[in-house]
């Protein structure tokens, strides 16, 4: 254990964290920038050149914001019910595998936080269980109607996804045979994207991942037509800016995990294969995140919110079944032709 | 126009019928420029029962009091009419102005609950029966009832418009600047402003709890009472809902309105009659030629004027565009209730906008348009609008709305959420006077262009769209029907629109009106929208009731909601389409 | 091992650290006027009816317990699903009497009605 190891530890967690905030700052930019050309506007364009200081200005704004505290809210919930939310969200990524193995300055340094943890995507599944915590004390500890209703339905929605979520992951694990992230990326090398393997499994990630992260169609927690904005209702300033903040890198987050999964993360034909291209692994994973991230953009601009029940009751009754088909097809495919996944 | 007026032989077979059933009960109204029947109240129900079931007069559609000062009694209108087309019938009941009390006719027509309610509470006209009978439109701490004559208000000047007294050798100046605030407001016996606590609902509550306790006497969990509104993003303005809920399921649901309320009648008998024109723009102010067009019926019933041909034109392809401009705003904000964040509501705005360019290059204001005159229009078409008309109603408009039908209408989203949801029967339609979509989506093919027509609505070849589920899915529905219909009509008014005068007679400020009563109705957007105007000669009305569609349309509101999730709530109003102007008035 | 798991506490304690510096920048440089009205709690503008948090519908604790089972039984899959290529055709049969099993409940809890909104 050298001095060395520990300062690459702290630079790469500062990079992945700061990464994600600016991450976070410019998706909202880039949501606000797309939906507006989505329905005829021009989005921000006063902040700035094109409107590119217009996270800045909303973070500041947020800053000096006074922040209320309702009566008879737990102060001390209310307090850190933001955090745990915003934790979990800015972790998960430690597992993700950016990149290979890069020469700096004589030292072999792997462009991940713990890519190679053997129990990656084990972690994930974890990891995100948590931040439903966060929500429903945020709901819980607001004394209020809207928050409560708000921060239970939420939580409700989030662990009848995560059944679906878990299942879908299950198809790379087969097909990897390894529950870590950098395993699953290399085999992904060899045999091609696992979205070939796995078309069904993909989709129900995605449509769980919409779900898991309370996006439209799914937004049912803040629905601002029924319960204003949900469990987060009566929070202001920074402290609502951090639910805000979780949200956004939460998509972030679960398009970096697809494009692992099954768009084979850092890796592009041809390119990444070359030995210059382990640099660009970074790139290429980021540029995979953006063109989902643009997607849930996209189904945002286009879709009406389903109702509550109708969303409790597809989880349950057709995603769950679905996944666990999907599950067996894959075991039953892999016993038949087991030629077809060994190198 | 004549014509139309004058009733025919069965008519009055059928009203003489009434007299002969109940003699001495039912007598003929032979004041001057009257019409209809006096009843008296004790028998009010009976003869109402016997005018709906035998006469077969299913529609209330207004119900309003009217205060006769000199006379020192109260009477109450209540116009109604056959859901089957055809005139209509007005029976009126009087009693004494100070303990004015009239039995309620909610057992008859339910939708008299919120008329009766605003009777009361504008008027103070107990109904007696009545199950609900709180005030709707003004607060509880409101002292006396304003549309009462000798009800005068704290900067009170003049009966009626212009004020002498603001023009004092040609200088304007205020009354208020001379009447400091405060010390000449009136409140209730016993009551302080300072203790009063404006969120205190316990009357309001009370109606909740007794309606849950009405629909679900053995229920036994934990009920859970929300304000959605007034302050909510969904609710369409300042309009409040308190409903009762377990878990996600309504059971009981009020809604709570007059946050908007200026008594627009009250300062519609102040002011002459040709200064109400601009007035009524601000009632439902996305369709503001609607609302021009039934109060410039109703005084022109009155004067006994009748437009040129050119005018009758413009009127109804101004009404007709208003028709589109607000059936494509309201299937927009629709979707954006069912949570579309804005996409369909924007796409449709950008259709009204060219509505509302058309609008503006003839009467000078893309909203506030005040384009009616008594006997015509203001203005004629300027140069180059027709073309653009033209293009748009036979190029445009359709094109829009095919696409709008082709994104929208057979969306798995939409579907799942608006089908078999807010159901309304056509009995219960009918029986709570809802009118206009909402109605024919019930499946009533009620549509006064063409049941009752009123200007030259008879010339146009169009269908009278209706649907038959009655759920949400066809109130989305019919609009878009609506519109294709009023393209229809738009392209044949367009096609005929001949040349000629746009006034009858000269553009008067000052119009002589004579003395008697009015109901001038149309076929609004939202539905019929109703003006009741009494004159007794002089410059201003003596009474000004407006029928609002959006107020009343809200009657089967709960009826819709009731055993629906929380979330439909929203969707169903946005169905029922209100406007806040309108609907607190 | 354990020490794999070292640079994922170094981003726990960073991203914490991070978390509640933002908390606190903001209560200290926000201003601070509270007064009675605005600290009620909001429900569109009007005095709240009640107690905000309360007991909530039975259906969502039914369904809170449904995840606890059906959470537990799907975790199984993924040690198996790591070793499944190994396993082959043994590993199929086991699963194929795994899932049956889940299924068994799954279908009962359907038919009981658990997963119903109403």
């Amino acid at each position: 254990m050298d001095v060395a190891l520990w300062i690459e530890w702290i630079i790469k967690a500062l990079i992945l964290v700061l990464g994600l905030l600016t991450g976070f700052a410019y998706l909202t930019y880039m949501e606000r920038k797309f939906l507006a050309r989505f329905q005829n506007r021009y989005g921000p364009n006063r902040a700035g050149p094109f409107g590119l200081l217009q996270p800045v200005a909303d973070g500041v704004k947020l800053i000096f914001k006074e922040e209320l505290i309702p009566a008879q809210a737990d102060k001390l919930i209310f307090m850190a019910a933001p955090i745990i939310t915003t934790v979990p969200a800015l972790i998960i990524l430690g597992v993700l595998p950016f990149g290979g193995v890069v020469n700096i300055m004589g030292r072999e340094v792997p462009l991940s936080i713990a890519g190679n943890l053997n129990v990656g995507v084990l972690y994930i599944a974890a990891i995100t269980s948590i931040s439903v915590y966060g929500i429903v004390l945020a709901g819980w500890s607001s004394n209020n109607k809207y928050a409560t209703m708000g921060g239970i339905r939420s939580s409700a929605q989030m662990i009848s996804y995560e059944l679906a979520l878990a299942l879908s992951f299950v198809g790379p694990i087969m097909l990897a045979g390894s529950l870590s992230l950098a395993d699953i990326v290399e085999e992904q090398m060899r045999i091609g994207w696992f979205i070939i393997y796995q078309p069904i499994g993909f989709v129900i990630f995605l449509i769980a991942a919409l779900a898991e992260i309370n996006r439209a169609p799914f937004d049912m927690p803040e629905a601002e037509q029924e319960l204003t904005a949900g469990y987060h209702v009566e929070y202001s300033g920074m402290k609502f800016a951090l639910f805000m903040m979780t949200e956004y890198i939460k998509m972030i987050v679960v398009s970096a995990i697809a494009a692992t999964l099954f768009l084979g993360g850092y890796h592009l034909p041809f390119v990444t294969d070359q030995p210059w291209g382990v640099w660009l692994g970074p790139f290429i994973l980021i540029g995979k995140i953006i063109l989902l991230l643009w997607g849930i953009i996209w189904v945002r601009a286009t879709l009406p919110r389903v109702r509550y029940d109708q969303l409790m009751a597809m989880g349950w009754k057709v995603l769950l079944p679905i996944a666990l088909f999907n599950v067996f097809l894959t075991s039953v495919i892999m016993v038949l032709f087991p030629n077809w996944f060994s190198h | 126009m004549t014509e139309q007026l004058a009733p025919s032989v069965e008519e009055l077979a059928r009203v003489d019928e009434l007299t002969t059933r109940f003699p001495e009960v039912v007598t003929p109204d032979t004041r001057k420029g009257y019409e209809g029947y006096i009843v008296r109240p004790e028998n009010l129900i009976e003869v109402a029962t016997y005018i709906r079931d035998e006469m077969g007069y299913d529609f209330l559609a207004n119900l309003c009091g009217v205060d006769y000062l000199p006379e020192n009694k109260m009477e109450v209108v209540y116009n109604v009419f056959r859901t089957t087309g055809g005139r209509g019938l007005t029976f009126k009941v009087q009693t004494p102005r100070d303990s004015s009390s009239v039995p309620s006719l909610t057992p008859v027509y339910p939708g008299a609950d919120f008329q009766e309610r605003e009777t009361w509470d504008l008027l103070g006209i107990r109904f007696e029966g009545h199950p609900d009978l709180r005030r709707i439109l003004m607060w509880e701490g409101f002292n006396g009832h304003p549309l009462r004559k000798d009800w005068r208000e704290p900067f009170f000047e003049e009966e009626g418009k212009p004020f002498k007294s603001r023009w004092p050798e040609g200088h304007v100046y205020r009354i208020e600047d001379k009447n400091p605030f405060a010390n000449n407001v009136a409140y209730p016996e016993g009551f302080d402003p300072d203790q009063w606590e404006p969120e205190n609902d316990a009357r309001l509550y009370e109606s909740l709890r007794r309606s849950v306790k009405e629909l679900y006497s053995d229920l036994d969990t934990e009920i859970i009472m929300v304000n959605m509104g007034p302050q909510h993003p969904s609710t369409h303005g300042v309009f409040r809902i308190a409903v009762a809920l377990d878990g996600e399921t309504v059971l009981a649901l009020k809604p709570v309105m007059g946050y908007l309320h200026r008594n627009h009648e009250k300062i519609g008998e102040r002011n002459t009659f040709l200064q109400n024109m601009p007035f009524t723009d601000r009632l439902d102010y996305l369709s503001s030629m609607s609302n021009n067009f039934g109060y410039a019926l109703a005084v022109e019933k009155l004067m006994g004027v009748k437009p040129p041909e050119r005018a009758e034109y413009l009127r109804v392809i101004m009404a007709e565009l208003t028709r589109i401009s607000n059936h494509i705003f309201a299937i927009g904000m629709f979707l954006n209730d069912l949570g579309a964040y804005f996409t369909p509501a924007l796409y449709a705005i950008e259709e009204r906008e060219l509505i509302l360019d058309i609008f503006e290059a003839v009467s000078g204001s893309r909203m506030m348009c005040n384009y009616f005159r008594f006997g015509g229009v203001a203005r004629d078409l300027p140069e180059g609008v027709y073309d653009k008309i033209y293009k748009l109603v036979y190029d445009r408009l359709p094109r829009r709305i095919d696409e709008l039908d082709l994104y929208l209408t057979n969306n798995e989203i939409v579907r799942s959420r608006t089908e078999g949801v807010g159901v309304l029967t056509p009995e219960q339609a009918i029986a709570f006077s809802e009118a206009g979509p909402v109605l024919r989506a019930s499946g009533v093919p009620y549509d006064i262009r063409r049941a009752d027509p009123y200007s030259i609505y008879d010339r146009f070849d169009f269908d009278v769209a209706v649907r038959y589920h009655g759920d949400t899915y066809d109130r989305y529905l019919i609009r878009i029907d609506e519109m294709r219909q009023s393209i229809r009509i738009l392209q044949q008014a367009v096609r005929d629109l001949p040349e000629g005068p746009i006034q009858e007679g000269k553009p008067q400020y000052q119009v002589r009106v004579p003395a008697g009563e009015a109901y001038g109705r149309v076929e609004g957007p939202k539905g019929e929208l109703g003006y009741y105007v009494v004159s007794n000669g002089k410059p201003n009305p003596w009474r000004y009731h407006v029928r609002a569609p959006s107020f009343i349309n809200l009657n089967a509101y709960e009826t819709m909601c009731v055993g629906n999730k929380i979330a439909d709530v929203v969707a169903i109003l946005g169905s029922i389409d209100i406007v806040l102007g309108e609907t607190d008035r | 091992m354990l020490f794999d798991y070292l640079p994922i506490i170094v981003l726990i304690i960073i991203s914490t650290g991070l978390a509640g510096i933002a908390v606190l920048l903001g209560h200290l440089l926000g201003p601070r006027r509270p007064t009675l009205r605005k600290s009620v709690p909001y429900e569109s503008g009007m005095r709240p009816i009640g107690p905000g948090a309360r007991r909530m519908p039975v259906r969502f604790y039914l369904i809170a317990v449904l995840f606890i089972l059906f959470d537990i039984e799907i975790i199984f899959f993924l040690p198996w699903a790591v070793v499944f290529k190994k396993l082959g055709l043994f590993g199929l049969v086991e699963m194929f009497i795994f899932i049956a099993i889940l299924l068994v409940g799954y279908v009962y809890a359907w038919k009981k009605g658990a997963l119903e909104w109403e």
